[in-house]
């Protein structure tokens, strides 16, 4: 799969009236095609507070469906509030991954609370619009899927899919966390599916979709997966567990497995020829891809350098998926 | 009821327990054995920050629990790794007997910034008849908050019955503050939740104790059945200067069911109360009730939530 590059398609900070909750970030894209245009969702910052902490709000931005390059419209409002004090989502609400479901989109969602030991806790959310994506509204204050005894942290980065009439959650739990040189923890989290017959209510698989490739210590994330020519095609991305952020060899690439069954997964990174560009917006990383499949083609959202700091970009697949 | 006060019968600044926990022993459980009873609890001990972790030991007791036997040598379980649900504190931690097996249903406890605490309740099983407990799978709770049970999921009391595990347990909907310059304060109630097979639960996010005022804190219920009836103890507080103050510290509440679903509430009816110029004269709290050759005990703690020590009383009617 050779895969040519667009270039960035969104970045907040080249927007000058910008509003402060969108200061910077676009992370975690995740489509939602309409009849004329394409809803893509991404998660964004507002500054750090004093104690140089963010908050990560969800928003959107249209593209015209025939030039996914041109921006049509852009969210005025976050699509999610931040959750009550002591709840999973006070922290933020990234990343944010959505379906059609009838008339309306729900949206599965990494809610973030702080914790005193190491940074962050995430647990999922589940959210309805019925306002054809603008704005959500929570099903209740606590997330639908939490930790578990084989998933015991950082539950998070979820994709949410239909297939065959059920919904298909793949995502990623902690595995565990550990100190780097300097003492500051880190975190390897492993793909992990859930099946559902309502989105609220999930069951687990209870084991890891992929083995590990660069090590045990390998970090896997965003597991977005479409069916095409008979079978089920994830594309995910993958890091090494330490040096990953200044060290762009070590940073997230973009992997690929495919399956029959959704349960049983072959991975083949190796198809997917979709590298940084040294010296651009994506140098040191391909991140947190969406893959659809838009009239005919197919395309994959991604964020770059600092995991969508410097925005979300585009590449479009030369040929079909594999067979 | 009626219930025989017989006094304090463990004090942990008596003793050294193991690992360094050297304060509070609190919240009681028993597990009865042939020939002893052991009652678990949980001691703390101080980190570098000023911070206290919680921790499960044992005591053995003759039957009578007049007379104490032995201490256990170790912490009864681990507290969890780095990042985990338990990593810093296991609080209270339940013991059930279920046929050769022995089974636990803990506490976790974990740090948070903008509230102190996050809890969720973890399955433990001891293979060494009952002085060590191994977590089950990779260690994370079988019990995380929920939509409807948003935060602080925790004091599981387990019953197995007609084929089928009873829980009652408290979880938060909210947390509360006194006012803008304080701390905010947790707040629960008790719930009731059932499962097949002691790990996979069916909750429903609803508080099933009438609360007394607006902000009433349930905690640590337990649950037993006799002459017809189940009774359920447990404790409760004002939601507010519970610590210090004794007029919203912690007190024992009651209430009986027919069902084991819907509960009646009826503190007057519990037949014990703090005690003035005693152990417990200003709190009574973490309550659990077990059976010991036909006659019925209530373990609980006294002044400054267990500090120094438990103690016991013996039901004499109901």
């Amino acid at each position: 799969m050779i895969w040519e590059k667009h270039g960035v398609i969104f970045d907040p900070a080249t927007i000058s009236d910008r509003p402060s909750w969108m200061h910077g970030y676009a992370q975690a894209p995740n489509s939602i095609v309409f009849d004329d245009f394409v809803r893509v969702y991404f998660c964004c910052r507002p500054l750090p507070d004093a104690r140089k902490q963010f908050v990560s709000y969800c928003a959107y931005v249209d593209l015209d469906r025939k030039d996914l390059r041109r921006i049509v419209g852009l969210a005025q409002e976050p699509i999610l509030p931040l959750g009550a004090l002591g709840t999973f989502d006070e922290f933020g609400t990234y990343p944010v991954s959505f379906a059609r479901d009838g008339n309306d989109i729900i949206a599965i969602y990494g809610g973030w609370s702080r914790c005193e030991s190491v940074p962050f806790n995430i647990s999922l959310g589940y959210a309805r619009s019925t306002d054809g994506g603008v704005t959500f509204e929570k099903l209740g204050p606590g997330p639908v899927l939490s930790h578990s005894p084989n998933e015991p942290f950082v539950v998070t980065s979820p994709k949410i899919r239909k297939f065959d009439g059920k919904w298909i959650l793949a995502y990623t739990a902690g595995r565990k966390w550990f100190y780097d040189e300097k003492g500051v923890p880190e975190i390897i989290y492993k793909l992990r599916m859930a099946v559902s017959d309502d989105g609220i209510v999930w069951s687990r698989l209870d084991k890891d979709l992929i083995p590990d490739r660069i090590g045990e210590d390998e970090a896997q994330a965003c597991p977005d997966i479409l069916f095409a020519n008979e079978k089920y095609h994830m594309f995910f991305c993958y890091r090494h567990g330490l040096d990953f952020r200044k060290n762009p060899a070590r940073s997230y690439r973009v992997g690929y497995a495919s399956s029959l069954d959704l349960v049983n997964w072959k991975r083949d990174d190796a198809q997917v020829e979709l590298d940084v560009t040294p010296g651009s917006w994506d140098a040191e990383m391909i991140a947190y891809p969406n893959v659809l499949e838009l009239d005919g083609r197919t395309y994959m959202f991604y964020g770059g350098n600092g995991n969508g700091k410097s925005g979300f970009g585009l590449a479009e697949l030369r040929g079909g998926l594999p067979l | 009821m009626r219930w025989q006060k017989l006094g304090k019968i463990f004090d942990p600044t008596e003793h050294n327990l193991a690992d360094g926990y050297s304060i509070f022993a609190k919240s009681p459980q028993a597990l009865v054995f042939d020939n002893f009873v052991r009652i678990y609890f949980c001691a703390q001990k101080k980190t570098e920050n000023g911070k206290y972790l919680s921790c499960p030991h044992y005591a053995d007791f003759d039957k009578n629990l007049c007379h104490l036997r032995g201490l256990s040598s170790s912490p009864a379980i681990s507290l969890g790794g780095l990042g985990h649900f338990d990593e810093h504190g296991i609080f209270p931690m339940n013991v059930l007997r279920l046929g050769d097996r022995i089974l636990a249903f803990t506490t976790g406890w974990s740090r948070r910034i903008s509230v102190s605490i996050e809890m969720g309740i973890g399955f433990a099983e001891s293979f060494d008849g009952g002085a060590t407990f191994s977590k089950y799978g990779q260690g994370g709770p079988i019990m995380p908050p929920t939509v409807k049970e948003p935060s602080l999921v925790g004091d599981a009391f387990v019953r197995f019955t007609d084929s089928t595990f009873h829980m009652w347990y408290i979880f938060g909907d909210k947390w509360l503050r006194a006012s803008d310059d304080l701390e905010p304060d947790r707040f629960y109630r008790i719930a009731y939740a059932h499962s097949r097979n002691g790990l996979d639960w069916e909750r429903d996010g609803h508080y099933i104790i009438e609360p007394k005022s607006q902000n009433e804190c349930q905690a640590l219920p337990t649950v037993f059945s006799v002459g017809g009836l189940h009774h359920m103890y447990f404790c409760y507080r004002d939601a507010f200067d519970f610590r210090k103050n004794r007029d919203k510290s912690y007190r024992l509440g009651y209430a009986y069911s027919h069902d084991g679903l819907r509960w009646i509430r009826d503190d007057g009816a519990a037949g014990i109360d703090v005690t003035l110029g005693a152990w417990d004269s200003d709190m009574a709290c973490y309550p659990h009730v077990f059976e010991c050759d036909g006659d019925h005990y209530l373990l609980y703690n006294g002044n400054e939530f267990g500090k120094y020590g438990f103690g016991a009383a013996k039901l004499l009617d109901l």
